[in-house]
């Protein structure tokens, strides 16, 4: 309706001034940097770190192969790099699929609450979302150290006469991220199940389905969506950690993360760094497209 | 007795539930009670103490860091929110323009791109800075976290804007108020709730913000999330439990004042 | 509505308005050529369905909206290109629009501070218009802690205390409950004739209209079909759409036997003749169809003999005060009549013929 109030916007005139201080800021310390990067990623490393301002495709081509120091002619796959790309999207993968596994009934769990108890449970989920990432990968670690509180437990109870090591590991690594990520599945999920209709429920029990049959053709359909949203906000942050890889799994079991920033320190190869960098870049907005067109699908089955 | 049918119960479901709950509090629960420890131990309960909480004031290294993180969380979480409040108030509510698009990318793009990343970016730069000028003040960090918090300091301030009634500040033009009069009397006493989430998102991000502080930090200027990172590596004691729920602690009651900010409506 | 202008000049005075949202193919033209004078203390309504532009209008005049052509004049002063805070003009929004984080008291002193009156002027207005609206005992509370029909009244007082020349109300009776509205009815015509303001009322609800209004515009389409007092739009509307919109209405099609200077006479289906009523401007010749309008409470039951119209009852249904009977006429078109349940005859059973008899000046001729 034209006579909406709503619908007549101010014209912007000299309003869209007020956001460059922070644009200025952002430019200056996000995406000038990023574009940075991209440029040294064409670059050659320099000598004691640095770049040499000579263009080259070597940083590229190192990614995902190698030469022979000896043999320059002889060129093969860059195991090691492979191995640590693999790992990434291995471990963010199972990473996504244990956040789910636990965070599905967990949601669902605080949306059947009463509604005074719900803000309660939700909470308690917010809370480790807001503490340090650094605090609850520690916590975990001291779990998981050969005289950490697992290993003591499991020998005091004489299960066990030798601690277990699983430090370093990338079962370590794995429950390190899912524990410090399962927030960000749990909350998206609830926020589907919160604006699900629970009458659909009710007319799916009515309509003799069972309780396995309404899981599977009544509510997973319905909270799909917050799926998408909960999988994508876990396998983001995990395909690009760097704390939970570098307490966890030390020098071994590396993530991309910890390559990239490896290729800074002792690597002193910058534009390998730099393009490695892009490499995790792309995946993650590879991602973001992935869900960004999922969301539309979602919105135009609904509006058809 | 017969168990009543109930539509919203999913068989297990509770059980698992209850069990995320344990898995997520049991590694921080064990965390803070041990820093309670009375000896050396993390796992091995021997009496309650303070000591460790003595050993981490105690520490110059300790105090300065924590020091050093308070003040750049304040300093660039005031600066994100100012920018952000700006910035909130250009893009909402106006007719779509050109570059509008771009805008929300800027002001999203740490939010995007892996932090590691970021990271990386601005060492670049940093260093490139630092040969040309030689200046290694805490100018990079500030830059740095402010930008960092720039996203969530807009989020809640925008969601406010948006859903605030636009008929009030038509009466308050209606009752004779000029543009500025109607900002300062009706938009900027409603949007305060916004801000002050702003704020306090943008601390908490900066004071948590561990691998961009890795990489841009010069000498000296570790950072508290740096210095347990770096401290972990090395065989721990419970000063660092100690450490850990302190922060903890200051986390949770930022956490709290944040939830009852937002909560609490009109 | 031929009555001479009482004063030389009008309070409001809009020429050539009109006004288009979007641009290209998506503009959508809101107002089209509104001529419009609102006199100085009257209650003027703009009644219409939702969409018809009554609140476009009214935005124009309040100066939220800038008109795409024409000039809109309060107090004999060029408007256009003002904005809201530099009109003498205020405004009750449906919504109220009451400022959450000030009291009762502030929202009704914001328009006067806003003006840089001394705050004792401020403090004495504030009073007066609580007790104007009966709210003194609420000056301290915040809007959320009041109820929706206090609200109203202090988003009244509110407009009321800068002393407008003309109050603007934006349905703003829409959102009580239908007790509270009657009430409030009431309370806003005691207002208008106590202030001797001059309010413009918008609403869709058509018997607020009817009761509160000296004159109303009822709108459609971004036009102004008919402008007149409650009695006129009601018993001698111009339009399909004016009948159809206010009030139950039969549609008839005749045929004009003899066209006299202000009726005509024509003949009704069934073959009886009867005089209609010509609106402005139209003067059909003999020979003409045209359609004519009938209140239901116009025609009566009769005996065939002297009946205008014959028909056969469909039903009857039963309204406590009244009872509607539908009857189809001859030529299979329906029309109701309105009975007063006063006797305790019982209605005819369906499938009686019956004889309908029109009281002299029921047909009114409109325009299509």
């Amino acid at each position: 309706m034209a006579s909406d109030p709503n619908q007549t916007e101010e014209r912007h005139g000299w309003k869209w001034l007020l956001a460059t201080p922070a644009l200025i800021v952002l430019v200056l310390a996000a995406s000038g940097p990023l574009m940075i990067v991209v440029l040294y990623s064409f670059l050659s490393p320099g000598n004691m770190g640095g770049v040499a301002w000579e263009f080259s495709t070597d940083a590229w081509f190192r990614v995902f192969m190698r030469r022979d120091i000896f043999d320059p002619e002889n060129v093969t796959v860059n195991q090691a790099h492979l191995a640590v790309l693999w790992r990434s999207v291995w471990l963010s993968a199972q990473t996504t699929v244990i956040c789910a596994v636990l965070g599905f009934p967990t949601a669902w769990f605080i949306a059947t609450r009463p509604p005074g108890q719900r803000t309660v449970w939700l909470f308690l989920i917010t809370i480790p979302f807001w503490t340090n990432l650094l605090i609850r990968t520690f916590a975990i670690q001291e779990m998981l150290r050969n005289n950490g509180t697992i290993n003591t437990a499991l020998m005091w109870m004489g299960v066990i006469n030798e601690p277990i090591p699983m430090m370093f590991t990338d079962f370590a690594v794995l429950l390190g991220m899912a524990y410090v990520f399962m927030p960000l599945m749990v909350l998206p999920l609830y926020a589907a199940m919160d604006k699900m209709d629970f009458r659909l429920v009710e007319a799916g029990y009515d309509l003799y389905a069972s309780r396995i049959a309404v899981l599977r053709h009544v509510i997973l359909p319905l909270v799909k969506p917050g799926f998408i949203a909960g999988s994508i906000l876990v396998f983001i942050p995990s395909i690009g950690a760097y704390v939970t890889p570098r307490v966890l799994g030390g020098g071994q079991k590396m993530m991309l993360g910890n390559l990239i920033a490896l290729q800074f320190g002792q690597g002193r190869n910058w534009p390998l760094g730099a393009a490695l960098a892009m490499v995790l870049l792309i995946i993650t907005v590879t991602a973001l497209v992935l869900y960004l067109r999922a969301v539309n699908r979602q919105e135009d089955k609904r509006d058809g | 007795m017969a168990r009543q049918f109930s539509i919203s119960r999913l068989p297990g479901f509770g059980a698992i539930a209850l069990l995320t709950f344990v898995l997520l509090y049991l590694p921080i629960i064990i965390l803070v009670v041990f820093s309670f420890n009375e000896n050396q131990s993390q796992s091995i309960w021997g009496g309650f103490s303070l000591r460790w909480y003595e050993a981490a004031f105690d520490n110059q290294q300790v105090r300065d860091v924590s020091i050093r993180s308070l003040w750049l969380a304040l300093v660039a979480s005031s600066l994100a929110t100012i920018l952000a409040t700006l910035a909130a108030l250009a893009t909402t509510r106006v007719s779509r323009f050109k570059g509008q698009t771009i805008i929300y990318a800027l002001i999203n793009q740490p939010l995007m791109v892996p932090e590691v990343v970021t990271g990386i970016a601005l060492l670049i730069v940093v260093a490139f800075i630092k040969v040309q000028t030689g200046y290694t003040g805490m100018g990079y960090l500030v830059l740095a976290h402010t930008a960092f918090c720039i996203p969530f300091a807009y989020l809640p301030i925008r969601a406010r804007l948006e859903t605030m009634d636009r008929t009030l500040e038509q009466a308050a033009a209606d009752l004779y108020a000029s543009h500025v009069q109607a900002f300062r009397y009706i938009t900027l006493p409603l949007l305060v709730p916004g801000i002050v989430a702003g704020f306090m998102l943008g601390f908490v991000v900066s004071l948590d913000t561990v691998v961009i502080t890795e990489f841009v930090k010069s000498a000296g200027q570790d950072t508290l999330p740096t210095y347990m990172l770096g401290q972990l590596r090395r065989a721990v004691t419970p000063e660092m439990n100690a450490i850990a729920t302190l922060f903890l602690a200051l986390s949770l009651c930022i956490v709290t004042l944040f939830f009852l900010v937002t909560s609490k409506r009109g | 509505m031929s009555e001479p202008q009482p004063t030389p000049q009008p309070e409001i005075e809009i020429t050539g308005l009109s006004k288009v949202f979007g641009q290209g193919s998506a503009a959508f033209k809101a107002l089209t050529d509104i001529e419009l004078n609102i006199r100085t203390a009257e209650f003027f309504t703009l009644l219409g369905p939702s969409g018809c532009g009554k609140t476009t209008l009214l935005r124009v005049i309040a100066g939220f909206e800038q008109p795409s052509q024409g000039s809109v004049r309060i107090n004999g002063q060029e408007v256009a290109g003002l904005g809201p805070n530099a009109r003498p003009v205020n405004t009750v929004f449906q919504s109220y629009a009451l400022f959450p984080h000030m009291t009762v008291a502030q929202n009704i002193g914001f328009g006067l501070k806003m003006l840089g009156r001394p705050a004792d002027e401020v403090a004495a207005t504030t009073a007066d218009m609580l007790k104007l609206v009966q709210m003194e005992a609420m000056a301290d509370r915040k809007p959320s802690e009041i109820s929706g029909g206090q609200q109203q009244r202090v988003a009244l007082a509110r407009a009321l205390a800068p002393q407008p020349r003309v109050l603007l109300l934006d349905e703003p009776l829409s959102a009580l409950d239908l007790k509270l509205r009657k009430e409030m009815q009431t309370e806003l015509k005691r207002l208008q004739t106590e202030t001797g303001i001059t309010f413009v009322f918008v609403t869709h609800d058509q018997e607020e209209a009817l009761t509160m209004s000296d004159r109303i515009a009822v709108m459609s389409g971004g036009r102004i079909l008919q402008l007149g007092s409650p009695s006129e739009i009601y018993n001698s509307p111009s339009e399909r759409f004016v009948a159809d919109f206010i009030g139950d209405t039969n549609f008839l099609k005749v045929k004009v036997v003899e066209a006299l200077t202000e009726t005509v006479n024509v003949r009704l289906p069934g073959g009886a003749l009867h005089s209609a009523r010509l609106p402005d401007g139209l003067r059909p010749a003999a020979g003409d169809d045209v359609s004519v309008v009938v209140r239901p409470e116009q025609a009566t039951l009769g005996d065939g003999a002297k009946a205008h119209l014959t028909g056969t009852v469909t039903n009857s249904v039963f309204f406590g005060t009244d009872t509607h009977i539908h009857v189809n006429l001859e030529d299979g078109t329906p029309f109701t009549l309105r009975r007063q349940n006063a006797g305790n005859t019982a209605p005819p059973a369906p499938g009686t013929m019956v004889g309908l008899t029109l009281a002299d000046g029921a047909l009114q001729v409109i325009r299509e």
